[in-house]
Formats: C-alpha cells, structure tokens, sequence
C-alpha cells in the first residue's frame, strides 16, 4: 500500500488512504433469467492478472470518491491513465 | 584511560569535558563526543561482548555497527549497538550472554567444541527423539543468543514520528550525496539529505587531507534553506513511489530519543558510499583484528591511538592512506601487506617508502593469534608458499572496498556483478531513484563530487527542474574525470578456515559454507538459510558481499553470475518502539462519555467507540435489568449510525441497499430492514423515515456507521444516480429512554402529547425542547418494553440527559449500559448482526426473511439474486430460541452444539432475571431447529461434561409484544 | 431545573480569562497566559454546513460562487467555501454572530457533526507533519485551500488559511466523537513547539490580518 494512488478529486496522495474494491467487472447484470452460475461469477471470480489491470478504489481518509486506476500488479505501482477513461469517479 | 590526541583537526571530541557512565558496576569517564564503544575502548576495554554460539571474544571491528561484536545491554536496553551510540552522562551498561564476564567467559569452552556442530547441525540432529527437544532447547537458549528481556519489560525513551514530502531524498551525506543535494536544491526544489553518523562528511570527514572540503561542503548545504538535514539518521527501508522510511536518533537537546521518519520523495538519490569488506583468515574476528576505517576513525575522530604495534593487511589505498596517517600519529607499522601485487598510488608508496615502512605486495594476513586478544599474525604470501609471524597488538585487516547497496535492492532495484571494480553494483534501478559516488565504483574525489551533481540533476530533472543539456554537459565533465578503480577480488587468506569466519553474527565459518555447498546447496540465498550466515542483527553488512563471492570461486563458476543475497528492510536494527512512534490511540466517545464515567460507568472499546458497558460490578446487570423491566433507565445509543440521504435519486439508492420495499416508507412512520452483501449475507439493519419528498432518514447499527456511505457509493457507482448522504452520526447524541415509566418521564420535558395515541408505536415525530433544542423521536422497542429513542443534537446531549434524570427523579430513573440491553433484547429474541449473526449467516437463516421483498428485481438489490438461490438450501443453519435445562447455568456465548459433530453454536445466552430461566439464542443445523429439540452443548474446557438445553418459540417475553406498544 | 448549555466536544486545560455566552455555547475568548503561539483554538461552536447538489454551479450560497476546482477554497467576510468534489461543498461561518442556512434541501447543518478547532501560530506546519502524510507545504498548493485527508489516522477536513511565514494558520474539522483523542495527539505533537490552548480572540486577530 506504499505505492501513490491518484484520486480524481484530490490528486496523487499516499496508498494508505485508500482501500480496495476489487477488479473492475463493469455493471451488475440484469436479475432476469440470470443463472446461477453467472451471478456467482460475477461476485466472486477474479482475473488475477499479472500485469496491468484496471481496478476500483475508494478514498477512504479522504473525499469518499470510488473511482478506477490502473495499475501494474507486477511491481505494485500505477500506471497512468488516459484523461478519457478518467470520468468513472462516483 | 587512555592519552587522547587534541590537536587534530578532525576530532569530534571535547577531551576537557569528561562524561561519567557505569561499566560492570565500576564507574568509568568517556569525553563529550564519544561513543559508548570508544568510550569504553578508551578505557583499556578490548573485549566486548561474547559471540551468539561460540562465546568467542569479540571487539571493536568496524565503528559502524555492522555486526554485533559491540551489542551491549545499555540503561536496560539489551542489544544496543554501542558503535553508533553515544555516550550519555550516566549510562549503565553490561555486558550480554556471558556467564561470568566477556573477559573471562565460563561457556568459551563451547569453542573448541566446533567440529561437534557443522553447518546445518539443529536440521540434522535435532529431529529425533522428539521428546528430546523440549530440554534441548533449555539448553541451547541458555548458551546461545545475544541479549535477553523479561516479559514484563517496558521500554523506557520517548519516540516520535514524522512523515516530511520533499522532491529529492538524498540517502548519505557524504561528498557525492552533498553534491547532490546541493545540485537539487539550486534547482529550487525541496530537498532532504540524510546521514547515519551525527554529523556530515561521510568518507571525507576522517582523512586528513579531505576533512577542509567535507566542511565546506557541509557549510554549503546548511546555507541553503531548502535542504532539510536529518543527521544521525538510518535509512531503514524503501517501498513504491519513494516513500523512504528511517529513524533518527535523538540529540540531547530534542524531545526524542529516536523518531521515526517516513518521507514521500519524488526522486531519491542513494549515496550511501562503500563500507570494506572484511578479509577472511583464521580468528580474524578475534579482538585488535579491525577495519582501516575503523582504526583510522579511533585516532582521526575521537583521539584515540588504535594499538602499540601494528600489521596492516589491506587491498585498497585507503589501508596505505591510513596506514601513513596512523604512523604519524606514533602507531608503529610492523608491516603492511597488500594484497594487490600492483595498482597502488605512486605517491602513497614513495611516502611509505620515506617512512620506512615495510610493504609487501601480494601478501596477506593469514591467522591472528593471541588466545583472548592479537598477540601475533602470521602473513603469507596470497598462494600461501611461504609465511612469517610478526608480534602486534593490532591488526589493520581489510580486503577492499563493498558498495552499500541496501537502499538499491530493497527498492527492488537489480544488482549484478562488475568484474572491473569486484563490485556487486546497481544495474536495473527503480523509477526515479539514481546512485552516485562510490556506488558507482568511483574512487577519485573529483569524480565522487561529480558524480553528486550529476545524481542531484538527475533528480530535478524526475522533478521537471532541470534541462537534459545541462545534465549533458556535467557527463561529459564526469567522463573527462578519473573512473571507477579496479578493485581486489580476494576473499580469504589460504587457510582451511575452520576458524575463518564469514559472518561474525551467527559465527559462521568458511568450513560451514563449504560444508553447505557439499550438501549440495548451491546459491546463496539457500547457504545463507542454511548456515545462518548474514541472518544476524549486522543485516549481512559483514557477509554481504564476501559470500556470493566464495559461492562463485569454491564451486569453479566460470562467471560471477552468481547474486547476492537479498536485503530486506529494516537496512540497520530498528526499535519496535522507534516503529511504533507516538501510537495515537484514536477512539471515540459519545457526548455522555463524561457524565456516564463520572455515575460509575464501566468502558470498553466497542469498535472504534468507547461505551460504558456496565453500571456496577455486577456484570450480570441484575438491578439495572430489573429497573428497565419495572421502572425507567436511560441508555447512551449516540454511537448508533445516523445518515440523511437526499436528492432525486435518493429512493433509487435505498432500494439497492435496503432488502425491504423501500417506497412504502412514510412521512412519520419507522420502517426496521435490513441490508444484505451479494452473498445475501446479513450485514446491517436500521430504521428509515421520510422526511419529506427525495429526503430521507436512516439508521445503521454502531459498527457498520462508518462504511454506509462507502457502500452506498460502491453498489451504486456505474448509475451516475443524483442522491447526496451525509453521514450524521457524531452529530447527534441518541438517547434510549426505556422502561414502563418512560413517557411518564418523558411528558415532564416536552410540551406536545406522547399519549399513545398521539405517539404510537413504530411512529417518528419532531419537536422542540425548551424552544431551542430540536429532537428526532422513535418509539422503538428494542429492550421490549415501553420505549422512545430520542437523537439530540450533540452538544445539547448533556442538557436533555440531565432534564430526563430529573423528570425521572421521582421514578428514580437509572443509567443502564450495553450489557443490560443486551440481555433485555436477547429475552425479546431482537437480534444484534454480528452477535446472532456470522460472515456467513444470511437473512433467512436469522428469520428476518419477511423483511425481503421479491417484487423489485429492477432495483437490483443487493442480495437478492443470493437469497432467492439460498431459499431451497436445506443445509444452511437456522436460529433458534432455547431454554436450558438447568435454570441457572447459562452456556457462554460461543459454545458449540454437538451431537457426535458440532451442529452449531450459542450467539447469546444468559440467566434471565425477568424469566427466572437460563434462556438464549443459537445458530444450528436445519433438523435440530424444531421445537422441543434437546440441544446438547459443549463449552470451552468442560472436558466431557456436557449440558443441555431444548429449543423454544421465540421470543422468550412478552411475546404478544404489548409491553412496548402500550 | 438545569441550565440549558451547549457543550464542546474540545476540553482545554487552561483558565479562561474572559468568556463570552452566544447562544447557549459558553466560549472562551481568552486563557490566562495564552503565550505567544502556536495557539490551538476551539471553534465547534462556529457554523458549518454541507452543501451537495449535482449541479453546483447554479447555487451561489451567501452571494458567493463556489469555487471550480476540489481542494479549492475562497474566504471573504467571514464565510469560507471549500470544493470537496464535483457535486459536494463544505460552508464555515467564521463570523461572530450566526447565519440563517439558505432554504434549499441541498444544505444539511452539520455544525453538530464535527469538532473544529484551529491551529494558528509558528511552527504549525512542523506539528502537521508529526500527524500526516499531507503535503501542506508543496509550493503548488495556495491558500486558503482544502485538503480531505487523514490527521493522526482520522478522515478530516484540513483548511489551510494562510502558509505566510508571520501569519500562518489553519482549520481543521473531523468527527466529532474523535474530540478527545484528537485534542490530545494534537496538544502531543505540539508540545515541543510550545503548542498551547487560547480563545477564540486570537483567531479572529488571525483572520483579521489575512
């Protein structure tokens, strides 16, 4: 948790201010006809990738923003983001 | 004590100013300046410390603290490296794991018992018989280790913590990192340099010929305002981002004794210079063997002449350097050999030869006799043909030069083998981080400073401060100037080494590593767990590099391909005090925290919350039971969660998280539901109001508060929905007025009706007390009786307590704590999440299925999709109201139910007052939930006694629920 | 019957030397031997409110524009803004007499909902640094400006008023539950610069000579 995260709202500030929310896995799906299966996959199976992956994080000391960054899983660090993908802050 | 030169520039000592300090109860004076390590060498002390397996003698070595030799129990702190600690008036210090003394130590006898204890001896014998180990291990503790502490030891010094930001860490404060600082700092960016020693300098400081320029360089920095100097400070550790970790140990004239550092740095610069690394021979840790730095600094820095008579056997022009200084200053030189058959300075050896001291190039030293301290040492030649023993007190012994590269590798930066220098340097560095100076291999003073500039342009070029052609032109500078130096390869004398150690900590030998690699380990990284070498409190500063080194040669690689063994922080031994800083304990109290202490209210930390719990010493709550059942009390609820949600989409929010139908909520009215994960696992329940239109109010129980709106916000955040939530927790003081007798109470202080009938059960209303204190009121019955929750605004809290205590003096009304209501709501069968409830316990199994509402699958509730997959599972556990047999033997909270398998477990359980009967709740197995089941339950250490209890409706009283709607 | 009186969640040792009562809020205007700063100064009583509307730019509370930028601040006739995001602002009333909140269901009072105590004098910055990561003195950040961030371990909201070198000062609001363990790790971390309790008089002289 050393490494630097930058909130949208308050900037790159120190790892420990944040907390996790898991990969990003986009929307929750529709209930309707929704299987079982599915539904248990979407809450709990993960990529795990080695490498850069984009993931959800909440500014816990801070503003209370969740929002996505992108970061290396390999050497623990974030990579930086295109400004397009950058308006996923809630 | 000893003479003490005073006329050296380079003294860091007051010789007038006497420091007065207990040794083995004797006292004994040092000078202002001292460590305590010269202190007590200055005092005739040679042996220090006995080493952790073979009680050898141990002495001064290196002056830097990078093996253990000189760990000593000071003012009752075991383990103090004395090197790098200065010396206070009136220090106690002992010494550590003898018996008897270091000087006369009665377990040296463990010595000569070596050949019983090859490398990996614990692994190989201490297997079989087990029954053997427990006594062993007696043993062996007792012979072995370094210092020891009594469980109720309590550290003494105060500690203190910093967390600075700067653009440039600069690790090393000698000629490159002070170059480098400087650099930085004129490119107007916030710079931190920090030094391990007290003062600046590094490897200029103690020569004589370079001292002026280390203080001009020193006098440069200070000037500059944007240079933060942390002197006497370790750099312990190195994580992401640059965020560099350290401690600093404290002046007399700071409020600390040691402060922990953590700075985040957007560019480091590692000028942590070499230390040497030690040459290998038989007893060549034995006590007047040392380092030329360290013989060097004795005299130069604190006024002390090393020995009578020396040999020097060295591998670097420093050893030739210091070997001319120190025979200026009245040290008789028997002999220098050096190593290297060539490659010294011209001008070093046409003074040696002026001095007429022997030198002889390609010789070594190759055992150090003396039984306790150097008497004599045999020198050979590097092939070992031919040998001769000189007497001496002092051996100078030093194979060459090792980069201090902690800082690089913990940083994750990569290592890799220079043949030219014999340097293991940085290869593959971590983003922003640069080395500088004798890192680089470089020897030369010019190169070393410039090498520092170009580091600190470097670094303000991570902080867009500085030009690419600028850093160009101090290249080109640098590349003009004299590079690195090749450097010795040498590792240990020709001797069979069973007596040579590699690493003096854990008193490995070069016959252990041998031993390891036959065993067929064949990388360091295995050796080293293997002999334990470089596991000790030196962090590898003695075996670092000498291992991957003799690894290479002993098994014939035709490269040193071979790596070294892998740093880890903390860099130097670090204080779990020093870590821990100031230790803020940071808990909140409720606006009643004061009166409640003050009517004898007994605390506990409840999450982050302190709350009184009881009322008395009778932790069964018997009166304040009672009182609640007959009469009026008063309970602090304020810790309970209080949020307003509003905005558009304010219902649209509420039905995601909420389980029930949220749109059926009402103007004046409470609703109870409860939230659920995407397990359908029950994780919080409050109440909700409206307020008025897209305006809500809400409860959350005590330890879910702090993560509502997080949570919120997680389960909404791909919707872009318009709702707001503040969180009001802390803003209002709840009050929980409970008991028969409590609108009686409450009447007296308000002025509109709270007739059952203007104030139902179950209804929300607003007023004002004394037309300035607004009030949110609930009739709520969580205890099961007669019952109103009133939030207050907090800083009336105190006021509306002391108005109802009075309202209710007639009744005398009574405070009652969490214990209370705990046991009144388990008699009424009202769950507590976390109590009747588990991570896995959805809600069906807690029974508060009705609250779900299966009509809104739009709203995507979380949870839904789990419970409507968990109605059909029969295996899940259920909870169930029980009585016990015995009426007065409630089972713990915890206990489990077993038949030959255990079925489930009791949440709460206790003697009922208001029932007579030992009543509580249990999670249990499908099969065994029906009533009339006889429950058989096992406590903790009952060994195979069991009791026993049978399952019954819930709840337990007044089960038609008219005590609280009455 | 007891008096009706509002009580802070800020306990500071020290005799008051002259007190002020404004609206049921017993305020100490002055300690005996207050020194000559760094001063630590209890405002809880002072208003605060929270503002959260989606479309922001359409309110302008107290005829004052709320500032663009999160982190942004703007202080003018004793009323302070502060940008949390881009739908939430934080108002503080610094005034000596109280304000009527604006009518619009976007504000919550939330004077209650926090402690807020100010930190004025030299040497404050040296304090914030014994209990944050926060980078008060990164040259980019000008005053008045906001920072949402952890103060000895604790979610605050951190208002840096001035940086000047004669006149430096701050604000700082956090759960109000957290008074007491707060006001000790602050008077702790100040202790070796002289921190000391004073009224409320010293930060009106403070925001006088802004």
């Amino acid at each position: 948790m050393a490494l630097t995260i930058t909130c949208p709202v308050c900037g790159k500030r120190n790892g420990y201010e944040f907390k996790y929310g898991g990969e990003e896995k986009g929307p929750r799906p529709e209930e309707k006809d929704l299987d079982p299966r599915a539904w248990c996959d979407y809450v709990h199976m993960n990529k795990c990738v080695a490498g850069v992956q984009e993931e959800w994080w909440f500014h816990k000391d801070g503003c209370g923003s969740w929002f996505t960054i992108l970061r290396d899983t390999t050497t623990n660090l974030e990579i930086e983001k295109k400004e397009a993908q950058n308006d996923e802050q809630v | 004590m000893m003479n003490r030169f005073n006329h050296l520039p380079t003294l860091k000592i007051d010789a007038a100013r006497k420091i007065g300090f207990i040794y083995k109860n004797k006292k004994y004076y040092g000078v202002q300046g001292d460590t305590v390590a010269t202190a007590l060498y200055a005092n005739g002390i040679r042996i220090f410390a006995r080493s952790l397996k073979y009680h050898r003698p141990r002495g001064l070595y290196s002056l830097d603290g990078e093996c253990s030799n000189t760990c000593m129990e000071v003012d009752n702190i075991p383990n103090v490296r004395c090197e790098n600690t200065q010396l206070k008036e009136g220090m106690v210090i002992k010494e550590q794991n003898v018996k008897g003394s270091a000087q006369n130590d009665m377990m040296s006898f463990i010595d000569k018992m070596d050949w019983m204890m090859p490398a990996g001896f614990y692994y190989n014998t201490m297997h079989k018989p087990a029954k053997i180990w427990p006594i062993a291990m007696k043993q062996i503790r007792k012979a072995a280790g370094l210092g020891t502490l009594s469980p109720d030891f309590e550290m003494p010094g105060s500690y203190d913590e910093i967390f600075p930001n700067t653009d440039v860490c600069v690790i090393g404060g000698g000629p490159s990192g002070m170059m480098a600082a400087i650099a930085a700092a004129k490119k107007d960016l916030r710079v931190i340099l920090m030094e391990s020693r007290p003062s600046l300098g590094g490897f200029f400081e103690y020569r004589k010929n370079f001292h002026n320029r280390s203080l001009e360089l020193a006098k440069e920095v200070n000037a500059l305002e944007n240079i933060r100097v942390f002197t006497h400070t370790s750099m312990v550790g190195a994580y992401n981002n640059n965020l560099i970790t350290g401690f600093q140990i404290g002046k007399p004239s700071d409020v600390f004794d040691q402060r922990y550092i953590e700075i985040r740095a957007k560019s480091v610069v590692v000028a942590t210079g070499c230390i040497e690394r030690p040459l290998i021979f038989d007893h060549n840790e034995k006590p007047g063997v040392m380092q030329i730095g360290c013989a060097l600094r004795l005299a130069n820095t604190y006024g002390l002449l090393p020995g009578k008579k020396a040999v020097f056997s060295i591998g670097h022009d420093l050893g030739l350097e210091a070997a001319l200084e120190l025979h200026n200053l009245g040290l008789k030189i028997e002999l220098i050999a050096d190593i290297r058959e060539d490659g010294q300075d011209p001008a070093l050896l046409q003074k040696i030869e002026e001095k007429n001291i022997p030198l002889l190039k390609g010789w070594v030293a190759c055992r150090a006799n003396g039984r306790k301290q150097v008497k004599s040492v045999e020198v050979s030649g590097i092939d070992g043909l031919i040998s001769k023993t000189i007497a001496c007190d002092l051996i100078v012994a030093s194979a060459g030069m090792t980069p201090v590269t902690g800082p690089v590798t913990i940083a994750l930066g990569k290592l890799k083998y220079d043949a030219h220098t014999g340097f293991f340097m940085a290869d593959k560095l971590p983003e922003k981080m640069h080395v500088t100076g004798r890192l680089l291999g470089l020897d030369d003073p010019r190169s070393i400073e410039t090498s520092g500039t170009l580091a600190g342009l470097q670094a303000a070029l991570d902080c867009e401060n500085c030009s690419i052609k600028e850093i160009g032109d101090v290249k080109k500078e640098l590349e003009n100037l004299p590079g690195p130096t090749r450097g010795t390869k040498l590792v240990t004398a020709p001797v069979k080494g069973r007596k040579s150690f590699i690493c003096f900590d854990e008193d490995t030998t070069i016959k252990n590593i041998k031993q390891a690699i036959e065993k067929g380990f064949d990388v360091p990284e295995l050796i080293k767990r293997f002999t334990s070498a470089g596991t000790g409190p030196g962090q590898g500063g003695i075996p670092g590099h000498n291992l991957p080194l003799y690894v290479a040669k002993y098994q014939a690689l035709p490269d040193i391909s071979i790596k070294p063994t892998t740093t880890r922080p903390p860099l130097v031994p670090t204080l779990l005090s020093t870590y821990a800083g100031t230790n803020h304990i940071m808990l909140k109290t409720t606006p009643m925290d004061k009166m409640q202490r003050e009517d004898g209210g007994i605390f506990r930390n409840i999450g982050v919350w302190q709350r009184a719990r009881y009322f008395s010493g009778d932790f069964t709550c018997e009166k304040e039971i009672k009182n609640i059942r007959s009469n009026v009390g008063m309970l602090d609820a304020s810790t309970l969660g209080k949020f307003r949600i509003h905005g558009p989409d304010a219902l649209k929010a509420l039905q995601r998280v909420f389980v029930s139908d949220m749109s059926k909520v009402q103007h004046g009215r409470m609703k109870y539901s409860a939230m659920c994960n995407d397990d359908g696992c029950v994780i919080d329940d409050g109440v909700i109001t409206k307020l008025r239109r897209n305006d809500y109010y809400f409860t959350t129980s005590t330890g879910r508060a702090g993560q509502t709106v997080e949570w919120l916000r997680y389960h909404t955040r791909y919707d872009k929905w318009d709702f707001h939530v503040v969180n009001l927790t802390d803003a209002m003081g709840v009050i929980n007025l409970s008991g028969p007798n409590s609108r009686k109470t409450l009447e007296k202080i308000v002025d509109i009706d709270i007739s059952n009938e203007a104030f139902g059960f179950s209804e929300y209303k607003e007023f004002t007390i004394k037309e300035c204190i607004p009030v949110k009121a609930m009739r709520l019955g969580f205890v099961g009786e007669l019952s109103y929750e009133l939030h207050v605004p907090s800083s009336y809290m105190q006021s509306v307590w002391l108005m109802l205590k009075e309202a209710g003096s007639k009744f005398n009304i009574q405070n009652f704590g969490v214990e209370a209501q705990n046991v009144l709501r388990m008699e009424k069968c009202h769950i507590i999440l976390g109590q009747e409830s588990e991570q896995r316990t959805n809600l069906l199994d807690v029974g508060l299925g009705f609250l779900w509402d299966r009509s809104k699958s739009d709203a995507k509730t979380i949870g839904a999709v789990a419970l409507a997959q968990a109605e059909s599972d029969k295996t899940r556990l259920k909870l169930v109201g029980f009585k016990m047999e015995n009426n007065t033997r409630a089972p713990h909270d915890g206990s489990l139910i077993v038949d030959e398998k255990v079925r489930g477990y009791v949440c709460t359980a206790r003697d009922s007052f208001s029932l007579k009967e030992a009543v509580g709740m249990a999670l249990v197995e499908g099969p065994l939930s029906k009533i009339g089941t006889r429950l058989e339950i096992f406590e903790d250490e009952c060994g195979d006694d069991r009791i026993y209890g049978k399952i019954v409706a819930m709840p337990f009283y007044d089960p038609e629920g008219s005590r609280m709607k009455m | 019957m007891n008096k009706t009186q509002r009580v802070s969640p800020v306990v500071l040792k020290g005799t008051p030397a002259k007190t002020k009562n404004i609206n049921n809020w017993e305020i100490v205007m002055e300690y005996e031997g207050e020194g000559d700063g760094p001063y630590l100064i209890d405002l809880t009583h002072k208003q605060r409110f929270d503002l959260q509307d989606s479309n922001l730019a359409g309110q302008n509370p107290f005829q004052m524009t709320i500032p663009e930028m999160p982190g942004n601040s703007l202080l003018d006739k004793g009323i302070l803004i502060n940008r949390m995001n881009n739908t939430q602002a934080s108002i503080y009333n610094f005034g000596e007499t109280a304000v009527a909140m604006p009518d619009d269901s976007g504000f919550t009072d939330v004077t209650e909902a926090t402690l807020f105590v100010a930190l004025v004098g030299k040497n404050i910055f040296s304090i914030c640094e014994k209990l944050t990561t926060l980078d008060f003195m990164d040259p980019e950040k000008k005053a008045p400006f906001l920072f949402q961030g952890p103060f000895s371990h604790v979610p605050c909201q951190i208002v840096t008023l001035s940086k000047d070198i004669d006149n430096p000062g701050l604000v700082i609001t956090c759960s109000r539950g957290y008074g007491r363990d707060m006001i000790h790790a602050v008077l702790g971390a100040g202790k070796e610069f002289g921190l000391k309790p004073a009224g409320e008089e010293k930060f009106n002289d403070f925001i006088k000579n802004l």
